[in-house]
């Protein structure tokens, strides 16, 4: 099977001192990258024009919500036959990719997340951890899906899962919207243990435990406003 | 009539016309709107017919119930206005979406 019909789709803002090192192991494994640039103030593909990658630029700062819309479209465009997101902060391990897309491969499942809560988990912060399990349940009143890990940016789809999710949240969201259309279409799912890296990057340069409000917010007028 | 009463049925009278002027188009909005007005006017020129009102629902002066009203047409305009904006936002997030899958397209034919 041709890994090039593998689209792994990073959107990144501002992310350029971390971007590199991000991409580099996904090169070696011949995936199909994509990074959507969304509307960082340096040009993100300034800072790895050397290596065969997609760089979408969205003139403006929209969310990652949107940035993932974007990739996920040019990558149904040029033949995907699957479809991953992946955070740009190096919070991920590129290996896990393969033991996510397996559920897919064997046909046992749609759409497969990432969870850093299927095994033990150390160098979670105590914070982080209470709200991301707050987060789960919160997640389960509004779309009646319980998974283990609420807000992972690993997750995987086959071409059918990634036509029909069309992310209409812009920021952080839409992490939870994915879930409702996952139920709506009544796409198979899965969750695969993934390693989440807590470094000190990712730690200042990710969303402070306030932004929940707001994503708990957009998700309420999202269900309010369709 | 007070001075007051005057004001208030003046600026009422402004605004409905304003409105009216720019939904031209819409009949309910219009409807609404004329009820709205009419009824503010109403309660400006008799404002005791408030208190009757008020009474009859259980609460205790005229003046709050307008308030209580005021409330929750105040949360229904925010939605309103919530709704509208999340519309906007999805047609900029489309026309900045199109211009940038276009730009990746023409790089890949160069």
């Amino acid at each position: 099977m041709g890994d090039s019909a593998i689209f792994i789709i990073i959107p990144s803002f501002n992310e350029e001192t971390v971007l590199r090192s991000t991409v580099e192991p996904l090169l070696h494994k011949g995936y199909s990258i994509v990074v959507v640039d969304d509307g960082s103030l340096n040009e993100q593909a300034k800072f790895i024009a050397d290596l065969p990658v997609t760089v979408i630029r969205q003139q403006q700062n929209l969310g990652q919500g949107a940035a993932l819309e974007t990739g996920t479209q040019y990558a149904l465009a040029n033949d995907a036959s699957y479809v991953v997101h992946f955070d740009a902060d190096g919070q991920h391990n590129f290996s896990d990719i393969e033991s996510l897309l397996a559920p897919i491969q064997n046909n046992e499942a749609d759409v497969v997340f990432g969870s850093r809560f299927l095994t033990k988990q150390s160098s979670l912060p105590f914070t982080r951890s209470l709200l991301l399990h707050t987060a789960r349940y919160v997640n389960f009143l509004f779309t009646g899906l319980l998974l283990t890990d609420a807000h992972n940016g690993l997750r995987a789809f086959n071409r059918k899962a990634a036509e029909l999710i069309r992310i209409k949240e812009n920021r952080m969201a839409h992490a939870s919207e994915i879930l409702i259309l996952v139920k709506k279409h009544k796409l198979r799912f899965t969750e695969v243990a993934v390693e989440v890296r807590y470094t000190e990057y990712s730690k200042k340069k990710g969303q402070s435990g306030w932004n929940s409000i707001r994503i708990l917010f957009d998700l309420l007028l999202h269900k309010l406003l369709r | 009539m007070t001075p007051i009463q005057f004001i208030l049925i003046i600026g009422f009278l402004f605004t409905g016309l304003f409105y009216f002027v720019r939904l031209r188009n819409r009949i309910a909005d219009v409807l609404l709107l004329l009820i709205l007005v009419g009824v503010a006017v109403l309660f400006i020129l008799f404002p005791e017919w408030t208190s009757v009102l008020a009474k009859k629902l259980g609460v205790g002066r005229g003046t709050d119930l307008v308030l209580y009203i005021c409330i929750v047409l105040f949360y229904f305009v925010i939605l309103k206005l919530y709704a509208r904006m999340r519309k906007l936002e999805q047609q900029i997030t489309d026309l900045i979406r199109k211009q940038a899958l276009d730009e990746v397209e023409k790089l890949v034919k160069k």
